[in-house]
Parts: C-alpha cells; structure tokens; sequence
C-alpha cells in the first residue's frame, strides 16, 4: 500500500459527501491508504479569499501544506479549487523572498514550510502511482454501451505550468480513466469552456451553462463525467434553471467521476448518493456485472486428458478486487 | 499660461503611483511585461459573453497607471471567471488573472466586494471554511458512514491571516510585527 495524505476541502466533505465516500471506497482497493490531515483548514479556495489578500491566502495554504510535511507525505486533492491553491502555493513559494515572508508569519504558530512534498491531483494518482490497467482491473461492472461526455473544467488542467496534470490544449487523462471503467469517452464541442461559476454577474454563467449544454446534448451522452466539485453543481443545479429559462430539454445527469469508478468497483448504485442530483444516471442501475472470470479452469480438465499434468492450477489467480 | 504638456487634451499621464501600489501585491508587477498582444483576449469566456470585460485593455490599463477607474462598486474586474485561460496563452507570462486578482486585493483594501463574495471570505474568516459547517451537513455525512467534519484550529487561521502586510512596503522580508 501506498500512503498518501488526503485534503478533501470545503466543498466534497459538506455539500457532496457522495463524492468523498466513493474516494474512500475506492482508493484503498487501488493500493492506496489514506492518511487524513484533521487539522486542515480550507485550501483556501482560489477565487474569494485570494481576492482579499493573496499573501494571507498564501499563509493558510502553506500552513496547510506544512501538515503533510509533518508527516513526509505527498498530499492527494479531489477538487479542482484546492488543487490550483496548494499547487500554486507549492510553486510560488520555491521563490526564496517569497517563502521568507510567509515562514515568517508560520513561526507565529511555531510552523516553517520547507518544501518538502508535493501536491497531486487524485487522478494523477490513478494514472501515475495505480496505473489505468491496475484501475481497469479493480472493475467488476463496466459502464460498457455508455457514453460519457468529459468536462475537465478549468482548474485541473490551468494553468498548465503550475498544475502539471496534462495538456490543457488535448488532455488525455479523463479519456482514459473512463474508458479504464469500461464507458466511451466522448470530447462535446465545448470541452475546454469554463462552467462560469466565479463570474459575478449571473446572466453570464446561465449563458455559458446553455452553450456548455447544448454542446453536451448534441453528442447523445448518457452521462456527463466530472471531476470539479464546482462544475458538479453549476452542471446538476444550472442544468435545471438553464433548462427552465431557456426552455430547453438538457437532462444529462451529471456524475462525479469516482462515483462512477465506485459503481464500477460493484459499490451499489444506492449507496451512492445519486438521489440528492437533480438528473440521476438512471442508465446505470441496469448495468450487469461481469461474468466471474473463468477459474483458472483447466487445472481439471487438464489432468483429465493429460495424466503428466500433475501441477496442481497455477497459484497466481488474477488479482481479485474485494 | 500653462503649457504643461500633462495637461494637454489627449495626453495621458503614466500613474507610476498606482503602478508601485499594485506591485505590491504578489504578482501584482507582472503587467508591466505585457506587449498587448491580444492571446488574453481572445480565449477569454468573460470577453466572448460581455462586452465590457476584456483581459487586454485591463492590462493597459494597468500600464498606464490608469487603474482606478477598475477599482469602484461593480468593479468590471468581477466579470472575471477565474478559468486562467489567459495565464495559459500568455506569451510574456504576464499572468493577466493573477494581476487582475491583485488589483482585487486592492478593492478589499478599500473594503468594497460583491456581496457573495464578502459572504464566503466572512465564511472563512470566521470559521476556517468557505462552507458554513452545520447539523445537516454533519448528518448527511453520517449517511454515508463519514465522520463530523472536525473544528478548523482557528486561532492558528487568525494569527495567518492578521495582521495583513502593512501598507507602504515592499513585498520583501515580513516587517517585524511584535504586536502578537
């Protein structure tokens, strides 16, 4: 097992639990055990905070950082927001002056930042630590005949330079974790566009969510796989007032991506949290899980036919998923 | 007579003042960088969907000193959407979001902010979290088997986040500050 250290945020813990029990369920059967950061505080989020006083911002989140530093552990984010803070907290403070200053307001809580560990988004872990075949292996019910359209949203892709997940022009991760769990990944037209949350005149993000969703709607998907906690709820609430507003019929439910790795993993759509959504992924509860791999049969068979055969079945079975 | 050339019509003055007011800011220097290429604009949602918001005449703006007209009730800088499309395609590295959310530094400093945005700093200044904890929350995470979600150690929060820099100096080494 690998230890990692989670900082779940603000966001997945209070308003979207689902999210973060479907991390829970699924991390430690990739081989990765969590180890939790009780004292953590909010990242804080990029957008309001930061606005107020970028150096305090970058105060709490280097306190933040520190706590994994405590324990000589990389630390592990689900959400997009607190992925951009702490990384570019991790980035701003190699500049040496800059990092003076902010130990010097940590020494009045007895904290230095070193710049000992690293950040990485949870999907960079299922592609870089667990690997997409390890991830593959862990399904027991592949979303197979779906169709999910991606939305990356802004923040775990942009800055490229700073967050260090893929190419922000022709990404590639969300691609293949969804097809790892056995869906068809779909790019809609709109990809690359922001969902508009942080802009602060409503009529702009109800006029990018309608464009977004046509987009989305065009290609057919069943699903529309997420992995923002903030493009969750401007894509399950702002798909509802979008439709109302515009008149429009928009009902793909959108789904958190490790929820849909947990269902995968057999964890039953009912434990899952999908009906606190506005637009339920109906389409999954009819999915079979797959037929029990084969035993390594022949062992029987074999000693039937073929007398020298004495091996007792090989010992290494696939390895099974719990 | 005046024939100061400042005061000529159509002559603009550079504002060196507020130029070295937002240079305090951290990354609040990087405009003075920007050639006004345009790469901002041209991939930002704000500018496609409003008019009255584009990422290059904000950086002009800046280099001009000509920032107060930015910083009142309304603030265009608000359109923003945060997406750092502009931080990706600029050539100079200018970072147009990371200046804009400086000169947004300097709004609070005024203590003017949007409502919602004044909600969730309030939020986290006084609890550590930008999502107000309450029973509900705790009780639907127990649905799921989780655990409350624990108390933030706000008094290590406070003595961070004040006193903020103190106006006039230079982003260099923290002054000392024996008030605590």
């Amino acid at each position: 097992m690998k230890r990692l250290a989670f900082f779940p945020g603000c966001l997945i813990p209070a308003r979207y639990p689902a999210m973060e029990f479907a991390i829970r369920q699924v991390m430690p059967r990739l081989g990765i055990d969590i180890v939790d950061l009780p004292e953590a505080s909010c990242c804080p989020d990029p957008i309001y905070f930061k606005s107020k006083d970028k150096l305090s911002w970058l105060c709490v989140a280097a306190r933040n950082l520190t706590l994994a530093e405590d324990r000589g552990l990389d630390v592990f984010t689900n959400c997009s927001g607190c992925t951009a803070t702490l990384s570019e907290a991790y980035h701003l403070l190699k500049d040496e002056e800059l990092r003076a200053q902010v130990n010097a307001r940590l020494a009045r809580i007895g904290r230095e930042y070193r710049g000992t560990i690293r950040v990485r988004h949870i999907v960079t872990i299922l592609r870089d630590v667990v690997g997409y075949d390890a991830v593959q292996q862990s399904v027991v019910r592949p979303l197979a005949g779906l169709r999910l359209a991606i939305h990356y949203g802004c923040h775990l892709l942009k800055p490229s330079r700073i967050m260090q997940v893929d190419d922000p022009n022709n990404p590639e991760v969300m691609e293949n974790l969804v097809a790892a769990i056995g869906g068809e990944p779909v790019r809609h037209r709109n990809w690359y566009l922001c969902c508009g949350k942080a802009c602060q005149r409503e009529e702009v993000p109800a006029e990018m969510m309608h464009d977004l969703l046509a987009s989305v709607h065009s290609e057919h998907a069943d699903i529309l796989c997420l992995i923002c906690p903030t493009c969750f709820g401007q894509f399950d609430y702002g798909q509802h007032k979008v439709a109302q507003q515009y008149g429009e019929g928009f009902s793909t439910p959108a789904v958190y991506f490790f929820q849909l790795l947990a269902f995968a993993q057999g964890v039953p759509y009912e434990k899952l949290g999908f009906e606190t959504q506005r637009f339920k992924p109906e389409c999954l509860r009819d999915l079979p899980f797959m037929e029990p791999e084969p035993e390594p049969a022949p062992a029987p068979v074999a000693a039937e036919a073929a007398p020298v055969a004495a091996e007792p079945a090989p010992a290494e079975a696939p390895p099974s998923p719990s | 007579m005046s024939h100061d050339g400042d005061e000529q019509a159509g002559v603009m003055r550079v504002n060196y003042q507020f130029r070295r007011e937002l240079a305090r800011k951290i990354e609040g220097n990087l405009a003075n960088y920007c050639y006004q290429c345009g790469a901002c604009a041209g991939d930002c949602p704000a500018a496609f969907y409003c008019d009255e918001f584009n990422p290059r005449e904000i950086m002009l703006m800046v280099l001009y000193g000509q920032g107060e007209a930015l910083l009142r009730e309304d603030s265009v800088l608000w359109l923003c959407t945060n997406c750092y499309n502009c931080h990706e395609r600029c050539p100079q590295e200018v970072k147009p979001v990371e200046v804009i959310i400086s000169l947004k530094n300097m709004l609070a400093d005024m203590g003017i902010y949007p409502p919602a945005v004044d909600r969730i700093i309030k939020t986290f200044e006084e609890t550590g979290r930008t999502v107000q904890l309450s029973p509900a929350i705790d009780k639907r995470r127990e649905k799921f088997g989780l655990p409350p979600m624990g108390a933030v150690p706000m008094a290590e929060v406070r003595l961070l986040i004040e006193p903020a820099l103190p106006q006039g100096k230079p982003a260099q080494s923290e002054p000392a500050e024996e008030k605590k």
